[in-house]
């Protein structure tokens, strides 16, 4: 353990200790702009020079460590005249362009330069320029201003997974780029913003809007995924302007993704309804609060009265606050409704007893950094929980293995083993390996593929693995068939289980009793309270209501969800944002969204947050709890009365008790249970898979246009060229109803032949049926580079 | 992209790193490229990349990083002048400015006759003789605008054993 001495003060630190870190320890600030705890040492700053007894030289205190006896002076004559020396030649090529540099404020170079800086140059000579580059929608460059700390490339390299950036020439000639022009495309590709301690890179959907001194900061949670972020939402007036990671060691480290740090610019999307909406003579009208609300009660009592409780519908976001889920069953059940639902997505319940408690992770997030055999049930979490993925990249790079079961290849940030199933035998592989792990298969699967028997080796082999089951099982059609096989592995291999859950709140939702069957704390709701063959849009319904939800690009059954909501006798919408609504609501309410308004979630892990509201809402946009507590007044619902968000939160406390953190990943699943695989060929057609993509997942994000993305379609290669398409085509696609769209078509050796991959949430491909039904494919016309 | 012969020899020099130093072999793979190809253009710097699975904009990194490698075709002669330290104080910038003039190319580019490219490179190496620059695979050392004339003549001339 050697002993040191910092500016006169002792100190014991354990071997390895860097000069940085121990003075770090001993509160003492030494100066650097390359430096950062969560990267590499690259020490090519030489901001942080110290001065070290008996060294010939200053030494940089980031990459050096601390020896026995060192006595390291950061503020003596050779370290002031060395940081002064640093400085004069970091600003030699650097433009004193401040006063209209986005940075300007929160500058490290800036603050650095004003403490340590001889305010003297004796530079008189040209400085140089480097060109800028055009690197994607969301980062702003300015290169000149670079000072090549490699920051950005580190991050790439290191927790990006991808390296997109790099330090291309040499000497004066160095300057950081991608490729050839390329567009950085990583999701976690916003922190390098924060990283680059000048103003090199700069969030670009904020640029030039406002001085950071003038930001309101409000810290806040990510409403966009299980993770559940802190953020730091920023604000001026009534905008949100920037939102940036708030440190939670815990969860989300120092990052955020992109869809977290940029889907805040879909808050001004031009569909916001900032006043309530009713329809007269078949049109939607501006009406006020009073004549909206009274509207609203008389159109769900008349449907009530006439049709009774069993006709009404509630579906409301996952995404929604804890006390918003709370009040919306309270209100729901008070009116005798039991169909309430927030899974979306799903489209098999027949499992839904063997539903655990709540999807839950069944351990810390910091704990899957040290698992050595992940195994990945049709979970992408790269895309559906970006810094859950970061710490199983973690595990990986720290020599734990990942395999990812899917009925696509996915691409990951860190080596995976794949393993895709044939179109529509997803289920029968977790058999085939539940099968061979228990040492079964040598009669029966002597024709198996490789990679099927290593991974039920690595399986068997593994002292202790575990499976995370994601969102791609929930959505398949024959998600109950797909669990309970699941299940069974997890038995054969004796694996712990977890669940990914899908949405910000999809714990909340479960825990408050936001599913049909299941009153807050799991309760059982009573005898026959399964959910209808058509889930939420069953045609026995003759009225909903909906809450923060888009069903048309939300629904896996959007086809058939838009047509029941046509067919409606009564539709309340309480939204953001008015986009389909306007086809089928009666009555439209707007709530405030996220960051206009207060609550908490319950993450991945069980763990409870909460937060603020950062802004106000718009125009006459009130708080979803507050909607749902006045309509159950309007309604006549009893016990709903809270004034103020704390004690819905106490009620909804009351109500939950206390419930264990890691609960049993499945209950029991019911006798005789058919897989519902895809039996036969699809014939003509391909079978549809797919998944909604990053930044097309919730009603905000998708409206925030610097992150979207076109749709697309992707096939294998052997079933393009057997209907005649190459890569590039734009491709007709005819679903089961006859709906259609075109989409332009890539070619993908990790789709399945027979099936076809589509991103959903975009309105050509919901309206195609779904994953699992079939689509006939045709070529739309010739592309461009057919063409040349 | 690339010849049987070349993969070839690629494979060889990746053979003598371990399966986790790929970019160990980048160098190598990119100097047997250009041999090939006669210089690198940015597919090729992609495709060399591929095929030691490592992302393109490392290879990128090093092939503008030496002046060795050329991302532009280049004439049969390049003149690659040393414009550090010791070249510089005895005049490599006259020597830099009188190529230019006498080629009628500016730095970086190459005569209309294909014959001539003009580089200024980092230290050679071999300060006792500044000015210095290196032609093809051997240095011509001591340089002077007289010297670079006869130089020029020679080559033009067909000569390329000249010293």
């Amino acid at each position: 353990m050697p002993r040191i001495e910092i500016d006169g003060q002792e100190l014991e630190v354990s071997a390895g200790t860097t000069i940085m870190e121990a003075a770090t320890q001993l509160g003492i600030y030494i100066p650097f702009f390359c430096y950062h705890p969560k990267l590499s040492v690259a020490a090519n700053c030489r901001m942080c020079l110290v001065d070290v007894e008996k060294q010939a030289k200053p030494l940089p205190a980031c990459a050096t460590p601390a020896s026995d006896g060192m006595k390291i002076s950061t503020s003596s004559r050779r370290a002031r005249m060395a940081q002064q020396g640093v400085l004069e030649f970091l600003l030699i090529n650097h433009p004193l362009d401040c006063p209209i540099c986005d940075q300007g404020g929160e500058c490290p170079l800036q603050d650095v330069t004003m403490g340590y800086a001889n305010p003297h140059s004796l530079y008189t000579e040209e400085k140089r320029v480097v060109e800028d580059k055009d690197i994607g929608p969301l980062i702003a460059t300015e290169m000149t201003r670079c000072i090549q700390c490699t920051r950005c490339v580190r991050f790439g390299q290191e927790i990006g997974g991808i390296m997109e950036l790099g330090a291309t020439g040499r000497g004066e000639k160095m300057a950081i780029g991608t490729y050839v022009g390329r567009a950085v495309r990583s999701e976690l590709s916003g922190n390098m913003i924060d990283l680059c301690p000048v103003g090199a890179l700069t969030s670009k959907p904020f640029r030039y809007r406002a001085r950071s001194w003038e930001l309101k900061h409000t810290p806040s949670l990510c409403p966009h995924c299980s993770t559940g972020c802190s953020t730091d939402v920023q604000s001026l007036g009534r905008e949100v302007l920037r939102v940036t990671p708030r440190i939670n060691e815990a969860v989300n480290e120092e990052w955020i993704c992109d869809r977290g740090r940029f889907a805040y610019a879909g808050l001004g999307a031009s569909d916001r309804i900032t006043r309530p909406l009713l329809r007269v003579n078949g049109r939607l009208q501006e009406v006020s609060w009073a004549e909206a609300l009274d509207a609203a009660a008389a159109g769900l009592e008349q449907v009530l009265a006439e049709n009774g409780p069993d006709s009404v519908s509630g579906v409301i976001s996952p995404q929604s606050t804890n006390e918003e889920l709370f009040l919306f069953q309270g209100l729901l059940r008070g009116l005798g409704v039991q169909a309430i639902e927030h899974r979306l997505r799903q489209t098999d319940f027949r499992a839904d007893a063997a539903m655990p408690l709540y999807p839950a992770l069944n351990m810390s997030l910091e704990h899957l950094e040290g698992e050595s055999l992940v195994f990945l049930c049709h979970a992408y979490p790269r895309e559906q929980q970006p810094l859950t993925n970061h710490r199983l990249r973690k595990s990986v790079l720290a020599g734990g293995q990942v395999w990812a079961v899917d009925s696509v290849r996915r691409e990951f940030n860190y080596p995976v083993h794949g393993l895709v199933a044939e179109a529509g035998q997803d289920a029968a592989l977790y058999r085939t390996l539940a099968r061979c792990v228990q040492g079964l298969a040598e009669e029966d699967g002597a024709g198996l593929p490789a990679e099927v028997l290593e991974a039920a080796c690595a399986l068997r082999d593994a002292a202790d693995p575990l499976l995370l089951v994601g969102s791609g099982v929930l959505q398949h059609p024959g998600a109950a068939g797909l669990m309970a096989a699941i299940a069974e592995l997890a038995e054969a291999a004796g694996a712990r289980v977890g669940w990914l859950a899908e949405a910000a709140n999809s714990a909340g939702a479960w825990l408050l009793g936001c599913v049909p069957g299941r009153l807050p704390g799991g309760v059982p709701a009573g005898t026959d309270s399964r959910p209808p063959a058509g889930g939420a849009w069953d045609a026995r319904f003759r009225a909903w209501i909906l809450m923060g939800v888009e069903p048309g690009l939300d629904a896996m059954a959007a086809v058939q969800a838009r047509q029941s909501l046509a067919d409606a006798r009564f539709v309340l919408t309480i939204s953001a944002f008015l986009g389909e609504a306007e086809a089928y609501a009666d009555v439209v309410l707007p709530m405030a969204v996220w960051a206009e308004s207060a609550g908490s979630y319950f993450n991945n892990e069980g763990r409870l947050q909460s937060f603020r509201a950062a802004v106000k809402a718009s125009g006459e946009a009130r708080p979803a709890w507050k909607i749902l507590r006045v309509l159950a007044d309007h309604l006549q619902v009893a016990d709903l009365a809270f004034d103020d968000l704390d004690s819905v939160r106490s009620a909804w406390e009351t109500r939950l008790g206390d419930f264990p953190l890691d609960v049993p990943a499945f209950g029991g699943f019911p006798e005789g249970l058919a897989l519902m695989e895809g039996a036969g060929s699809p014939g003509e057609g391909c079978r549809i898979l797919g998944d909604w993509s990053i930044y097309q997942g919730d009603p905000l994000v998708r409206r925030s246009v610097p992150l979207q993305q076109p749709a697309g379609c992707r096939l294998h290669p052997e079933t393009a060229a057997r209907q005649g398409l190459r890569d590039g085509d734009m491709v007709e696609l005819q679903g089961p109803g006859g709906q259609g769209t075109q989409l332009p078509l890539a070619l993908d050796a990790g789709v399945a032949p027979g099936a076809i991959w589509l991103s959903l949430g975009h309105p050509g491909t919901q309206a195609l049926g779904g994953v699992g039904a079939t689509v006939v494919l045709a070529r739309a016309g010739v592309s461009a580079g057919a063409q040349a | 992209m690339l010849s049987e012969a070349s993969l070839a020899e690629i494979a060889r020099e990746r053979a003598k790193y371990p399966p986790e130093r790929a970019r160990s072999a980048l160098l190598a793979a990119l100097r047997i490229a250009q041999a090939e190809h006669g210089y690198l253009p940015e597919t090729l710097v992609e495709y060399v990349a591929g095929l030691l699975e490592l992302p393109a904009i490392q290879a990128f990194e090093v092939a503008t990083f030496y002046s060795m490698y050329d991302l532009r075709p280049v004439g049969k002669y390049k003149f690659c002048v040393c414009g550090s330290v010791s070249c510089f104080l005895n005049g490599s910038d006259g020597i830099l400015a009188h190529l230019q003039e006498r080629l009628g190319v500016g730095l970086g580019e190459t005569t209309p006759d294909g014959l001539f490219t003009i580089a200024e490179v980092e230290c050679l190496g071999a300060c006792k003789d500044a000015p210095v620059m290196q032609l093809g695979d051997r240095y011509v050392e001591t340089l002077t605008p007289e010297s670079l004339d006869v130089l020029i003549g020679q080559l033009r001339g067909g000569r390329d054993d000249v010293r």
